[in-house]
């Protein structure tokens, strides 16, 4: 019973030592993250508001491989007329195969790719005003966090209008959500519940953003690119006025001309010129060749060898492109890359020597416009991530403004608008190509006008969403070749059974997939 | 009083005359693993009349009929046996190492095997020392009912291990523990100084290590210096590893047949061969018969106040794809000081150098090259691949020329631990042991100038030599640190009330941390050309103001516990165990860190009792039930509780970066431990004079809160929080029997059995969704095992459009594309037709080993396998470009009548690679593992100066009867949510070796 005693008191003193222990555990178990930061301790610069840093975040998915590269220049331009997949037959397989031919798979990576690159953006928009919100910046500056908020809800509503002309149907994800699983069993909304909440959202940036930025922020969001992103979305639903009132808000905001020549405005030159309204800013080093830019160029880039292995030769201008050019029109070198020949030589832009179609390079033609200086490609690398990509441009503005003017039956100031684009072309062309179109009859100019923006905007991602909004997909597409589309379906992406899957059936297919 | 008792029964027992009738007994007495006869058995029986073994291990000595004989050996564990009714006698003494077998670690302590209440399976060093791997884990496959291994053959890499199934969507490995430390891999060890190695299955054996062991634990148990002895080791193997199974793909006539139909059916341009008539088998070339050697010396040496057991190793293996290899250095101190008879004090530290030769070139590569393509022209100029592979597909010997041997890495650990013992009173020990684990891994690379490329003329276009002018020579250079500290305090009481009453109380505390830091840089000359030699490759030989970039990272973590065991026996009969442990973690925040875990397990000898002595042929019986309940937290990154912020994303004005923040992740701040709690009921029996013996348990394990990764559908970032619930069931069953034929023929046959049920009772209370993984293959939801396989199921192949008027057809079908079961019967194919295909896990595991010995010479055979599951040949569904086919691919259909099974020749038919039963393999295999014959010299050959000297042949993996396709049947499971796709697996080589162990 002594030892007992005795080891009683060992055992207390070893609770004792435990517990003395236990509270000092605690101090143990609190480890920091390791260089990095947690929301609680970002030591936001001085002199920058701690709203822009939440709203860079956002801008930084505009480049990503799934929202402005791959799965994009499928969706825009590869389903449409004007472009086919390019490459060799067999390359890439189903999933692209049926993005050039129809339909697209249910189980296509891109689709899935543009679902999650496009709701990527959005929920960083929605966290961003959520921080820009509860941010207790040391000044206050209303004005800034306004305009933060305009930022953020503008790259909101382009993402939602690419989605809603993407799929249709897609669940309206409006906020951060306090409990995050929420979020996978969000409904589909209505098209039409979808455009008034982003019409919502662009109409707020076009009253909040600025006219333009300082140089050091070239191609930061402005009320320009809201407004001319409005101009689309109304123009998409029909609503005239209202698109040729946004179009007007552009044209009449004093920033923007049709100054820059027409072979100048794709190169690194023409970046964030004059006529830039919205545009996907890239950079690139040789030290930092990718990460500050897009694969976007790369994945267009001539499939040929060494110094032409720019890339997979993907969205090549189609046969129907090419014979669409009115004679002498100098916008189709500007837009098509000719292969040389056994017997001809082509050259490019840049006035490289093109390698040989066949044998040199699987295919005739690549896209002229996404084609880097050879300089920087020696300096940095063939991949060309540095390429900024052409969301809107003047030119579409004015031709947005055209269309909505001619439907409102303002032919004359339709007609204007028209021929002040074919006269920026013509600059640069022998005499007698391109007159101005003459006719103020409301059918002709609506022929007239959509021509020409075929051609003035080729292989810039408009012309599949046009022929879907014109209501001429079907007969163009079947006219083209692509026997396989069909109306009422091919219209409209699956949605990517990936997402059906994880919403375990909340989401509902598109029609006819 | 009791003392004086016994004595006076002796003395009465030895006046008493005897009437029993004297009889003369034989036999042989052997060791029961290596089953070479022992030499020097004492033989004695209780009137006192001894002899000893020959040479052959035989005995002869007359005894009374009724009387027991004892064996006695210096270092064997003696036993005693009734010699009723017998003539002869064979009998297997276990050595005292074996002993250890009857000791059993249990966390913070042992117990005698005897007294367990879980499941728990001990493999001995011996089993493991002579087999050919560097990995001592390896060696364990097929020998551990409940046990599934998974072998790599690539070199240096760890297999993967599942004990009982998988208990979580995010974490399935096991945790190690290496004489008392808590490790995730064990890749430091030689498999020579390994004593044993306990496998700890049950809720109840692993409750004690609270805070990681929800996925069981494999315990290690090290050698030490064995009492009174000094013994020099050597065991040394050399070998050489071979692909026994190629996979088959086309050669150049059956790529250009089976191209040209694919163009065909494209309606595309037949491509133009003229140039390229070589057939090139890639696989061929980029691999090799591989060498590999495993040695170990270890001195040991024990006296009366200390003892010192020292050892030195060396592995090497070479990969059988060229020219990854690995090679280790180990070396390991073990000292013991006993201060006085109350103060032990003692360390061990283990030193391990390893160097890489990482294997540049992949196998999808060598698969994927065209045949039609020559290899080279000469040393610095390849030929380039065809048009239609050219930007997917780089030449596979170019690669592995231009990179082989370009980066170096390498690294060091040092484990260590010191510990004192005072064993206050008697009975009770104080133990404090303070362990470290410091890695240090290091390598620098060099990116060489490119080759010349011939790209031969295609169509118009001539033949061109092209060289990349825009690619530098660059170096790199990387250094990571890893360091664990850990700390037990342990206070032990042992004590027996009465001899009825024994009983083991323990509590103790414990502390780790870990802190790993990471740091890399490289930078690419643009003016200069580095030189292909080694001196060369640090970051400073290039200019600062040349392209670079560097990066660098930290993980720190903490962990803190305190833990008490109880064990208690009544008679040896009645048995309880229980424990409860206190466990506190860094990952969860303040509120939810600390958990309480514990234990209760029961036992009860049946076959101790009175009323079982009659039976005679039964030894040992014992039934138990344990019962557990377990936190785990592996798996998760640190401090994802906390809202953290990632700087690594910008954006871009002009040419102008700014650098933006935002969530790294979505954090839940509610984050806390899954927890597993299981039950486990087992059976032990020993019969028929100890020859056979057999283990059965029965288990029942569910884990609840399960960390998740949740997919959010409109985010890609990641979002981990408790939800769902997952059970595993299963049974284990092990059977052994050895016995003698003769005198000198024995054998001893084992096998066991596994199968484990695994079923996802829920994922997420709250919410309704699915996990998906590999891109929709696997699913877990609720009611189906984890990550089971989820698609389309093949019936034939649509052979005509007549015939598919009639049939449920898929949207875009065309005949020559695979018919999917119409599963809901609706008349035709949609997403809902998709069903289950089957498991990547497999449930069955077994093994069989025998081992026989005749004479001097031993024989063993181990075969294993798996059962029930299924592989992806997910390889076969690249379709992005054109790759060479796998020889299958020949049967495509044609026309109508031309095939059930291959679909037409055509990627652009998408419903041809939907995920399908088209692309499962059954995964059930069995494998002769194991082959060896070994001879063990008559030890006076060497005039005694040798104590033993055994050299044997192996082979391993020689031949494996299986269904799959690929380079390895075994399942590739390390992927929880989306295992089993088999997209190119390292192959798993025959090896075959020639060994020798030494004893002195």
């Amino acid at each position: 019973m002594k030892t007992f005693a005795k080891y009683k008191t060992h055992l207390t003193a070893a609770l004792i030592v435990t517990a003395i222990c236990f509270t000092s555990c605690e101090k143990f178990l609190d480890t920091d993250r390791q260089g990095a930061y947690t929301e609680e301790d970002y030591p936001y610069p001085e002199n920058s508001s701690a709203y822009d840093l939440h709203v860079f975040g956002v801008y930084n998915d505009l480049r990503a491989y799934s929202v402005h590269t791959d799965a994009f220049i499928n969706a825009t331009s590869i389903r449409s007329d004007d472009a086919d997949k390019g490459s060799t037959a067999e390359d890439g397989g189903a999933d692209v195969i049926g993005m050039d031919n129809f339909p697209v798979l249910t189980t296509s990576g891109r689709a899935n790719a543009l679902w999650t690159g496009f709701y990527g953006m959005i929920t960083k928009a929605n966290n961003a005003i959520d921080e820009i919100e509860k941010a207790e910046p040391a000044q206050p500056n209303e004005h800034l966090k306004q305009q933060a908020l305009a930022e953020v809800r503008f790259l909101r509503g382009y993402s939602y209008f690419m989605l809603v002309r993407l799929f249709g149907n897609i669940p309206l994800i409006d906020r951060r959500f306090d409990d995050p699983a929420q979020q996978s069993n969000v409904k589909q909304s209505s098209p039409d519940a979808i455009y008034s909440f982003l019409e919502e959202d662009l109409t707020f940036a076009a009253a909040n953003l600025p006219l333009s930025w300082d140089s050091k922020f070239a191609g930061r969001v402005t009320s320009g690119a809201a407004n001319g992103i409005l101009a689309k979305v109304y123009l998409t639903q029909k609503k005239w006025s209202a698109a040729l009132g946004a179009a007007n808000q552009v044209i009449g905001s004093g920033q923007y001309d049709l100054s820059t020549s027409y072979s100048k405005i794709f190169g690194e030159d023409g970046e964030n010129s004059k006529e830039s309204v919205f545009e996907v800013q890239a950079t690139a080093s040789p030290s930092i060749p990718q990460n500050n830019g897009t694969q976007y160029a790369s994945i267009q880039g001539v499939r040929g060898e060494n110094d032409w292995n720019l890339g997979w030769g993907w969205n090549v201008p189609s046969d129907m492109l090419e014979a669409a050019y009115e004679v002498g029109d100098p916008r189709k070198e500007r837009t098509i890359l000719y292969a040389s020949t056994a017997s001809d030589k082509s050259y490019s832009i840049h006035n490289e020597l093109m390698p040989i179609y066949p044998g040199g390079v699987p295919n005739p033609r690549y896209n002229h416009k996404i084609l880097s200086n050879p300089s920087l490609r020696r300096s940095i690398n063939r991949g060309s991530w540095w390429m900024n990509i052409r969301i809107l441009r003047y030119a579409d503005v004015i031709l947005m403004a055209a269309e909505a003017a001619n439907e409102l039956g303002q032919t004359e100031e339709a007609r204007t608008a028209l021929n002040s684009i074919r006269e920026r072309a013509r600059r640069e062309a022998l005499a007698g190509t391109l007159p101005d179109i003459a006719s103020n009859n409301q059918t002709e100019l609506r022929t007239h006008i959509r021509h020409e923006r075929r051609i003035e905007l080729a292989m810039e991602h408009d012309r599949f969403f046009d022929l879907v909004r014109w209501g001429i997909a079907e007969k163009t597409m079947h006219d083209a070749g692509k026997k396989n589309f069909k109306a009422g379906r091919d219209e409209l992406l699956p949605i990517p059974q990936t997402q059906i899957d994880l919403s375990k059936g909340v989401l509902i297919q598109n029609n006819n997939y | 009083m009791k003392k004086i008792l016994t004595l006076l029964l002796i003395l009465a027992a030895y006046f008493i005359p005897t009437y029993a009738q004297v009889k003369t007994i034989s036999g042989v007495v052997k060791d029961n693993t290596s089953l070479s006869p022992i030499a020097g058995v004492t033989v004695s029986d209780k009137q006192g009349k001894s002899t000893q073994t020959d040479a052959t291990g035989s005995f002869s000595i007359e005894t009374d009929e009724t009387g027991q004989l004892t064996f006695r050996y210096v270092g064997y564990k003696s036993q005693t046996l009734p010699v009723a009714n017998l003539t002869e006698l064979h009998v297997f003494l276990s050595s005292q190492d074996e002993a250890l077998e009857e000791i059993v670690v249990v966390g913070y302590g042992t117990q005698r095997k005897i007294d367990l209440t879980g499941a728990i399976t001990s493999v001995k060093g011996s089993e493991i020392q002579n087999m050919p791997n560097v990995n001592p884990l390896s060696s364990l496959q097929g020998k551990v009912a409940g046990l599934t291994i998974s072998n790599s053959g690539d070199p240096g890499s760890a297999p993967t291990v599942r004990i009982r199934g998988v208990n979580s969507t995010n974490s399935a490995g096991p945790l190690y523990v290496v004489d008392g430390v808590l490790h995730d891999n064990i890749d430091f060890l030689n498999p020579g100084d390994i004593e044993s190695m306990d496998i700890l299955r049950d809720p109840s054996s692993i409750a004690i290590y609270g805070l990681r062991g929800a996925n069981g634990v494999i315990a290690i148990t090290l050698k030490k210096a064995a009492r009174g002895q000094t013994t020099i080791n050597l065991a040394s193997s050399i070998g050489f590893n071979r692909v026994i199974d190629k996979i088959n793909v086309t050669n150049a006539e059956g790529f250009k047949e089976l191209y040209n139909r694919q163009l065909a059916n494209l309606n595309a341009k037949s491509f133009d061969y003229t140039n390229y008539t070589a057939d090139t088998d890639w696989q061929d070339l980029i691999m090799r018969n591989g060498f590999s050697t495993n040695n170990n010396l270890s001195i040991s040496n024990s006296g009366e106040k200390s003892s010192t057991h020292f050892s030195i190793g060396y592995n090497k293996q070479n990969g059988v794809v060229k020219n990854g290899d690995y090679e280790r250095f180990t070396a390991r101190l073990h000292q013991d000081l006993k201060i006085n008879d109350r103060f032990r004090i003692g360390g061990d530290i283990t030193g391990m150098h390893w160097n890489k030769t990482p294997t540049v070139i992949s196998f999808t590569n060598a698969l994927w090259s065209a045949p039609i393509v020559p290899v080279q022209y000469d040393q610095n100029t390849f030929y380039s691949m065809p048009s239609f592979q050219r930007t997917q597909v780089g030449n596979p010997m170019a690669t592995l020329s231009r990179m082989d041997g370009k980066s170096l890495p390498k690294g060091y650990r040092f484990v260590a631990n010191a510990f004192a013992e005072w064993e206050i009173i008697n009975n009770l020990k104080l133990r404090s042991t303070v362990y470290t684990d410091l890695g240090f891994n290091n390598s620098k690379s060099y990116g060489p100038l490119p080759f010349h490329f011939i790209n031969l003329g295609e169509h118009d276009s001539p033949t061109s030599t092209t060289y990349d002018k825009t690619v530098y020579t660059s170096v790199s250079q990387s250094a990571d640190e890893f360091t664990r500290f850990q700390q037990d305090h342990t206070l032990t009481y042992e004590g027996t009330i009465d001899n009825d009453h024994r009983f083991t109380a323990m509590a103790g505390f414990t502390t780790v941390y870990n802190h790993n830091t990471f740091l890399k840089a490289d930078r690419r000359d643009t003016t200069i050309n580095i030189p292909n030699q080694e001196a060369y490759w640090y970051i400073n030989v290039s200019n600062e103001n040349n392209p670079g970039t560097y990066s660098g990272r930290g993980e720190k973590n903490s962990v803190v516990g305190a833990f008490a065991r109880i064990n208690y026996a009544y008679q040896d009969k009645y048995l309880i165990n229980a424990t409860i442990r206190r466990d506190g973690s860094s990952k969860f925040a303040k509120s939810n860190r600390w958990g309480t875990f514990g234990s209760v397990g029961v036992g009860w000898v049946l076959s101790s009792e009175e009323f079982f002595k009659p039976i005679e042929d039964i030894n040992f019986l014992k039934l138990r039930a344990a019962w557990g309940k377990i936190g785990n937290s592996n798996g998760i990154a640190d401090n994802i509780y906390q809202p953290g912020l990632t700087n690594a994303n910008t954006a871009i004005f002009g040419d102008n970066v700014y650098t933006a923040v935002q969530a790294e992740y979505i954090p839940d701040p509610n984050l806390r431990w899954e927890v597993v709690r299981g039950i486990d009921l087992g059976v032990e029996l020993r019969a028929l004079r100890n020859r056979l013996n057999a283990e059965i348990n029965l288990y029942d394990r569910t884990t609840t809160d399960m960390l998740t990764q949740l997919p959010i559908p409109n985010d890609t970032r990641n979002y981990f929080t408790n939800l769902g619930k997952i059970t595993n069931k299963g049974i284990e069953v092990s059977l052994g029997w050895n016995d003698f034929i003769g005198q000198d023929f024995s054998y001893a046959i084992s096998g066991n059995y596994s199968y484990n049920e695994n079923k996802v009772n829920s994922v997420g209370d709250h919410t309704n969704f699915q996990i998906i993984g590999n891109g929709g293959a696997n699913l877990t939801e609720t009611g189906r095992s984890i990550g089971y396989f989820y698609g389309y199921k093949q019936i034939g192949i649509y052979q005509s459009l007549e015939q598919m008027e009639n049939m449920a057809v898929m949207e875009g079908s065309l005949p020559g594309d695979i018919t999917y079961a119409d599963i809901n019967g609706d008349g035709k194919i949609t997403t809902a037709d998709r069903t289950y295909l089957g498991t990547p896990f497999p449930p069955h595991n077994f093994g069989l080993s025998i081992n026989l010995a005749y004479k001097n010479f031993d024989f063993l055979i181990e075969g294993q396998g798996v059962a029930g599951n299924h592989i992806y040949a997910q390889r076969r569904t690249a379709n992005f470009a054109t790759l060479n086919y796998e020889s299958n691919r020949l049967d495509a259909w044609t026309g109508p009548g031309s095939t059930n099974i291959e679909p037409i020749l055509d990627n652009s038919r998408g419903n041809n690679y939907l995920f399908s039963s088209h692309y499962l393999e059954p995964g059930d295999f069995f494998r002769i593992r194991t082959l060896q014959l070994g001879y063990t010299f008559d030890t006076n050959l060497f005039h005694n100066k040798v104590k033993k000297a055994r050299l044997y042949i192996s082979g391993q993996n020689l031949k494996t009867w299986s269904k799959v396709t690929g380079y390895s049947p075994e399942a590739p499971i390390s992927n929880i949510i989306g295992g089993g796709a088999d997209n190119g697996i390292y192959p798993l080589p025959a090896t075959y070796t020639f060994g020798f162990n030494l004893l002195f």
